[in-house]
């Protein structure tokens, strides 16, 4: 890239005091100039009650499929192409500093410290996306547990003690069923039921379908540490994956503030050093002491 | 075909395969409504004084067949797991009681003799007996 291209005009050292200034004021808010003007990208999931039924691992695949057709997820791709190119302008910049000298040095120096602003801005709202990316995807998971809780909830010591005693009873119809089948069918004339006659005749393709159901590989039951889980467990996993995420996220905000402020200081720097040529090339004559006129007073 | 087509259409027939799973759940008839109307006419039958023996008889044998399977459907129906209704929990509470000719199959005993027992009413209770007011 020709560096040339970033000189529309040569700054003055008045511009540079007045850019550092602006560079301080708009590295404390980065945020704010993105955020003016622009519709804010949406993901809206619904914890539906379609959303628990389905298994642990194709949950986790619907939500991020749901975020990746929402106008959120396109904002944040189409943030990281503007990032990767303006961390290439950032590069071509640092590489034609290197090379420059004199005016045009501190001219690019001036472009290369508004495009790192940029670079930040962009950073910070990609940041912001992100964030609201993480925290629509806890409030979904939160009320995916929620509902997954009240349908345990229901559990109550009465239901429970009725699901035991159900248990029991099938438990003691399957162990008698022969013995029930040879004492009252056997010794009757009569042939077996239209019920008893289907019943046994499905529950052979009910059992093959079953086996099918739990070979598989789709029907896995989701695994953590090698470990099978229940679909409650699985879904406190992913929200604590996004706790890690937003804790991550906090920790890259502060790298921005610290980029920032490295931004500001450059700035000032850069126009203390401009101000300090200027007063050096200056036609002022120094500051004249009573002491050195003395030689025009004595003959 | 494309990856957006790709990924919904399993999501569809995974959500299709779960409305439908809950869709005979909805057709199904109370299968213990059913089982108790049968029980109650067998008891009736049991003790009905009006007819003969063996007219009770084969009236007990045809309803025991029916009851047999009924009360097999009740065994085998998963829409009453958790149920937590009075009549589901009375049904649960004495397998004895309720699924009479499993019971008294596996106890090799008649229907009669199961459910009086369960009454708490033996021969041995009823010979000790005695007439009187109250």
């Amino acid at each position: 890239m020709n560096a040339k291209q970033y000189l529309p005009a040569g700054p003055s050292p008045a511009a540079i005091l007045i850019l550092s200034g602006y560079l301080i004021l708009a590295m404390a808010a980065p945020g704010q100039a993105a955020a003016k003007g622009t519709e804010a990208p949406n993901w809206q999931p619904v914890a539906s009650e379609k959303l628990i039924k389905l298994p642990a691992n194709y949950l986790k695949k619907s939500l991020d499929h749901d975020f990746a057709q929402s106008a959120l997820s396109a904002a944040i791709q189409d943030a990281d192409g503007e990032i990767g190119l303006k961390g290439q302008t950032l590069e071509d910049l640092r590489a034609a500093i290197d090379r420059a000298d004199g005016e045009l040095a501190v001219e690019l120096r001036h472009q290369f410290l508004a495009q790192k602003r940029e670079f930040i801005n962009l950073m910070k709202r990609k940041a912001d996306l992100r964030q609201r990316h993480i925290r629509t995807k806890q409030r979904t998971l939160e009320g995916l547990l929620k509902k997954l809780g009240r349908e345990k909830g229901a559990m109550t010591p009465a239901r429970v003690q009725l699901v035991s005693r159900q248990q029991q009873a099938r438990e003691r119809f399957k162990s008698s069923l022969e013995k029930v089948d040879l004492s009252i069918l056997a010794v009757s004339s009569v042939p077996d039921s239209k019920y008893a006659q289907e019943y046994a005749a499905n529950m052979g393709a009910v059992e093959s379908l079953v086996a099918a159901i739990g070979n598989h590989p789709m029907n896995s039951q989701p695994r953590l540490d090698g470990g099978p889980v229940t679909k409650g467990d699985f879904i406190r996993q992913m929200l604590a994956d996004a706790q890690a995420g937003m804790a991550i996220l906090e920790q890259e905000q502060n790298i921005l503030g610290y980029m920032a402020k490295l931004v500001a200081l450059d700035a000032l720097a850069l126009s203390e050093q401009v101000m300090d040529g200027e007063l050096l090339d200056s036609d002022i004559p120094a500051t004249a002491s009573p002491a050195s006129a003395v030689k025009y007073f004595v003959n | 075909m494309k990856p957006t087509l790709k990924i919904a259409l399993p999501a569809a027939a995974l959500l299709a395969a779960v409305t439908l799973a809950g869709l005979p759940d909805a057709a199904k008839a109370d299968s213990l409504a059913n089982m108790e109307r049968e029980r109650a006419l067998l008891i009736e039958t049991m003790l009905d004084g009006d007819i003969t023996p063996a007219e009770r008889q084969a009236r007990l044998q045809a309803g025991q067949r029916r009851l047999l399977d009924l009360e097999r459907m009740v065994l085998r129906d998963d829409n009453l797991v958790g149920r937590n209704t009075p009549q589901v929990r009375r049904a649960f509470a004495n397998y004895d009681l309720t699924f009479l000719v499993h019971a008294s199959a596996e106890k090799s005993r008649t229907i009669a003799d199961t459910w009086l027992a369960q009454l708490g009413i033996t021969t041995q209770s009823l010979m000790s007996a005695k007439r009187g007011r109250r």
